[in-house]
C-alpha cells in the first residue's frame, strides 16, 4: 500500500499545483467572460446583422438577418461618422495638452518645499472631478447661454457684445474647458503621487550642486514623472475618443451640436433612436479598434523614450 | 426615467410632441436602465383571475392625484384589473425601450407613444393589431382622428390626445407694437418685420430647426405629403415643390433675421419668453400649458388663434403632436389591455377624465367637455379658447401619414437645417438631402419606393 500510494500522491500534488492558480483565477475569469468577452462577442455578432423587410407592402415587417459587411461599409463611408472622428481629434488637440499641462503645473507647485495649505489646495483642485460629467456640463451650459450667463452679463457691461460660446471655433474651447475643469484634479493627483515617490536625496544632491527649484523641476522632477505623464496622457487620449456626455448634454441648448457630433453620439443615435443595433455595433467595433491601435502606437512610441530600451 | 427639463415644469406638459426628445436634456443617462423592477407577468392570469396591466405613459404620472384617480376609477369598475403606471420617457425613449422589451419577450401591456412614432413600431412587429377589440368605440372618435392609428385598414392604437394647430402669441405685446394677428404666412412675415422694427431685441418666434413635426405640418399645409403609401410602395415627398416652397419661406425669414435661430425650451428660450423677447409659438393647442410651465408670470397676456395659412381663407390644417395608446404584440393580457385603452381613450367617461390631465382628448365626449371647460391657465381671459380650438379640429382635414423611418429623417433633418440656418445656406438643399436619406434608408430596409 505505502509503495503504491507514493506516486499517486505525487501526481495529486502536481495536479493541485497546476490547478491552484486556475482556481484562484476562476472568479476573475468568470467575471471577465460574463461581462467582457460575451458582450464583445455579441456586439461583433450584431455588427453583421441588420433589419430587413420580410413580406412586401408598405407595412412589411422588419426582421433581423445576416447582412455581411454592410454595416461596416456604411460606418466607414458615413461622412457623419468620419467627421465626428475629426471633431474629437480637434477637441483632443485643445483639451489634452491643456489638461495635462495644468495638471503637471499644479502638481509641481504643490510639491515645492515652501507651499502653504497644500492639503486644502489639493482637495480644491481635485473636487470638480467628483462632479459627474453631465452635471458639470449642465452647470457650464448655464454659464454659456447668453440669457443666463454671468460672463456674458459682465462682457456686455464692459461694452463687448454678447459672447457666443457655441459658435465655431469657440464651441471646442467651451467643451475643452469643461474637461479642463473636471479633469485637471484627477491627473494632478496621479502626477503628484508620482512626485512624492521620488527620494528626497536626489533633490538634496541637486541643491548641493546649486540647482534652483525651477531647474530641479525641469531637469529632475519632470523626467522622473514621465511614466505618470504617459499614463495620464494615454487615459486622456482614450477619454477624448470616448467623448460623449458633455456634447450630448449641451446639445439641446445649442444649434451647433448635431446628434452625431462625436462618434459615440452617432453610435447612440443609431442604436437607440434609429433602432439600428447592427450599425451601432459595427461603428462601436470600428471605434474600439481605432482606440486600441492608437493606444498601442502611443505606448510603443513613449515606452522607448521614457522607460528605456529594456522596457 | 423622466426626461428632465430645466426649470422643472410646474405643470405636466400637455405636449407629447417633441417634448421629450427635444426639450429633454439627455441627462439621466438615457442609456441607463430600462424600466424599474418589472412585475414580470406576475399574474399569468387564467381567465377571470386578477390581472395587472403595466402601462407606460408620460401623461399619467403615478405621483399625480388626478392620474391616480383615473386608474382607481378603472379598478373600481373592473375589480379584476389593476393598472400600474410607469414613465419611461418620451416617444423616442419609449419606442427604443419597447423594442428592447419586445426582443426580451417581456413587454408592458399598454404603451403611450406619439402618432409620429407608431409606424416604426408597427413595422418592427412590436404592436398588436386591435381592430376587432376596439371596434365598439370607433364611433366615439371622429374619423380624422381615428385615422391617425389605422394603417391599411388595421387599427394599431386608440387615440389619447390630439394637437390641433394654433398660433399662441403675446396679445399684450402684439397690441403694443400695433401688430395684427396674422392669418396667412405672408402676414406672419410682415408681423415679424414690424416686431423687429419696434423692438430690436424681440422676435416673433424662434426658428427651432429640430421641430421636425412643425416643418412636416408646414409642408402638409402647403399640399405636400412627406410620406405616403398605396399599401404596397412608399412615396416620399420631402423634396416635392410644395414642400420646397415652405423651405424657401423659412430661409427668407431666417436670412432677414426675422426669426431667432434658437432651439425651443432651453433656459435661453425660456428666459426670452419671460422677458417678452419671443412673442409667439406656432404649434398646437397643447402649447399654452407648456408655455405656462416655463413662464407662469406671463399668464393672462397670451391668446391663441388659428394657425396662419398659405392660401388666404383656406382653413385646413393637419394635427401636430398628440399621442395614442398601443398594445404591444407580446402583452400577456392583450384583451384586457385593449379594453383599458379603449375605455381611457375613447369612452365617454375616459376621454372626459383625460381632460382633467390638461390633455386635449381625442374622444368626442372629451372634446365636447372642453367647450364648457375653463380656458388654459396661460390665458384665463380668453373665454373662447376652446370654441376656437373646436373649430380648428373641425378644420383639421389634412391627413398626415408618418413613415416607418421618421426617426431616421428627424435628427438628420434638424441638424442639417440648423447648420443651414446658421451658415445661411440653402434650405432647399437640406430638404433634398433629407429626401435622399429617407429614400435610401427605406430602400436599404427593403421597402419599395415609388418615384
Amino acid at each position: 500500500m505505502p509503495a503504491t500510494s507514493a506516486p499517486s500522491s505525487g501526481r495529486r500534488t502536481r495536479v493541485r499545483a497546476v490547478a491552484t492558480p486556475w482556481l484562484f483565477a476562476t472568479p476573475a475569469i468568470v467575471l471577465f467572460t460574463l461581462f467582457l468577452i460575451i458582450p464583445i462577442g455579441y456586439a461583433i455578432y450584431l455588427s453583421f446583422r441588420g433589419f430587413r423587410i420580410e413580406g412586401g407592402g408598405a407595412f412589411g415587417r422588419r426582421v433581423q438577418t445576416f447582412v455581411g459587411l454592410d454595416n461596416y461599409l456604411s460606418a466607414l463611408t458615413d461622412p457623419g461618422y468620419v467627421a465626428g472622428l475629426g471633431r474629437v481629434l480637434l477637441y483632443g488637440v485643445i483639451a489634452i495638452p491643456s489638461v495635462l499641462g495644468l495638471a503637471l503645473l499644479f502638481a509641481l507647485l504643490l510639491d515645492t518645499p515652501r507651499v502653504r495649505a497644500r492639503g486644502f489646495a489639493r482637495t480644491a483642485i481635485f473636487l470638480p472631478y467628483a462632479v459627474p460629467g453631465v452635471i458639470a456640463s449642465l452647470l457650464w451650459g448655464f454659464l454659456y447661454l447668453p440669457s443666463t450667463s454671468p460672463i456674458t452679463y459682465l462682457a456686455e457691461r464692459l461694452g463687448a457684445g454678447p459672447l457666443d460660446f457655441f459658435g465655431f471655433p469657440a464651441l471646442y474651447f467651451s467643451l475643452a474647458n469643461i474637461a479642463l475643469w473636471s479633469g485637471v484634479g484627477f491627473n494632478m493627483i496621479i502626477i503628484f503621487t508620482s512626485l512624492r515617490a521620488i527620494p528626497a536625496s536626489i533633490y538634496e544632491a541637486a541643491r548641493i550642486d546649486g540647482a534652483s527649484e525651477l531647474q530641479i523641476a525641469w531637469r529632475i522632477k519632470i523626467p522622473l514623472v514621465a511614466p505618470a505623464l504617459v499614463l495620464t496622457g494615454l487615459f486622456s487620449v482614450i477619454g477624448t475618443l470616448q467623448l460623449y456626455s458633455e456634447p450630448a448634454t449641451l446639445r439641446p441648448m445649442s444649434n451647433t451640436i448635431s446628434a452625431t457630433w462625436v462618434p459615440l453620439m452617432k453610435i447612440y443615435q443609431e442604436a437607440f433612436m434609429n433602432d439600428n443595433l447592427g450599425g451601432a455595433a459595427a461603428a462601436s467595433v470600428v471605434l474600439a479598434l481605432g482606440i486600441l491601435v492608437i493606444s498601442l502606437l502611443l505606448l510603443r512610441f513613449f515606452q522607448r523614450r521614457t522607460f528605456g530600451d529594456n522596457a | 426615467m423622466t426626461p428632465p427639463t430645466f426649470p422643472p415644469p410646474r405643470r405636466r406638459r400637455r405636449r407629447g410632441a417633441a417634448s421629450a426628445a427635444v426639450l429633454a436634456l439627455t441627462l439621466a443617462a438615457s442609456l441607463a436602465a430600462c424600466s424599474s423592477e418589472d412585475t414580470p407577468s406576475a399574474d399569468t392570469a387564467t381567465a377571470g383571475g386578477p390581472v395587472t396591466l403595466e402601462f407606460w405613459t408620460w401623461s399619467l404620472k403615478g405621483s399625480d392625484p388626478e392620474a391616480k384617480a383615473i386608474v382607481d376609477k378603472y379598478h373600481q369598475e373592473h375589480p379584476n384589473v389593476t393598472v400600474k403606471l410607469s414613465e419611461v420617457g418620451g416617444t423616442a425613449d419609449t419606442s427604443s425601450k419597447l423594442l428592447a422589451a419586445d426582443k426580451a419577450g417581456d413587454t408592458p401591456d399598454v404603451v403611450q407613444v406619439e402618432y409620429r412614432g407608431l409606424p416604426a413600431l408597427v413595422v418592427s412587429g412590436a404592436v398588436k393589431e386591435i381592430t376587432a377589440d376596439v371596434a365598439s368605440v370607433k364611433g366615439n372618435v371622429d374619423p380624422n382622428i381615428w385615422a391617425l392609428t389605422t394603417f391599411n385598414d388595421q387599427v394599431y392604437g386608440v387615440p389619447q390626445d390630439i394637437g390641433p394647430m394654433m398660433l399662441t402669441y403675446r396679445k399684450d405685446l402684439f397690441d403694443k407694437y400695433g401688430v395684427k394677428v396674422p392669418t396667412t404666412w405672408a402676414e406672419y412675415a410682415e408681423a415679424a418685420e414690424k416686431i423687429r422694427e419696434k423692438n430690436p431685441d424681440a422676435y416673433i418666434a424662434s426658428f427651432a430647426a429640430r421641430e421636425f413635426e412643425f416643418f412636416a405640418a408646414q409642408a402638409a399645409q402647403a399640399g405636400a405629403q412627406w410620406w405616403s403609401n398605396d399599401g404596397k410602395a412608399w412615396k416620399v415627398g420631402i423634396d416635392s415643390e410644395a414642400s420646397l416652397k415652405t423651405a424657401d419661406y423659412w430661409e427668407d425669414l431666417v436670412k432677414r433675421d426675422l426669426v431667432k435661430v434658437e432651439p425651443l425650451l432651453t433656459p435661453e428660450w425660456n428666459a426670452k419668453v419671460n422677458k417678452g423677447e419671443i412673442l409667439s409659438w406656432a404649434a398646437a393647442a397643447w402649447a399654452p400649458s407648456v408655455l405656462y410651465s416655463v413662464a407662469p408670470d406671463t399668464a393672462g397676456k397670451w391668446e391663441s388663434a388659428p394657425l396662419p395659412q398659405w392660401t388666404p381663407g383656406d382653413p385646413a390644417v393637419p394635427f401636430m403632436g398628440g399621442s395614442t395608446y398601443l398594445v404591444p404584440a407580446k402583452s400577456k393580457h392583450p384583451k384586457e389591455a385593449a379594453a383599458f385603452a379603449a375605455w381611457l381613450g375613447a369612452s365617454d367617461e375616459g376621454s372626459k377624465l383625460l381632460l382633467s390631465l390638461d390633455l386635449f382628448p381625442g374622444g368626442n365626449a372629451g372634446r365636447q367637455a372642453t367647450l364648457s371647460h375653463e380656458p388654459p391657465q396661460l390665458m384665463p381671459q380668453q373665454k373662447d379658447f376652446y370654441t376656437i380650438t373646436d373649430q380648428v379640429i373641425k378644420n383639421t382635414t389634412i391627413p398626415v401619414t408618418w413613415g416607418p423611418n421618421v426617426n431616421v429623417a428627424q435628427t438628420a433633418f434638424g441638424d442639417a437645417l440648423n447648420k443651414a440656418a446658421l451658415d445661411r445656406t440653402s434650405f432647399r438643399e437640406v430638404y433634398k438631402a433629407t429626401q435622399q436619406a429617407v429614400v435610401a434608408d427605406l430602400e436599404k430596409a427593403g421597402y419599395t419606393v415609388a418615384k
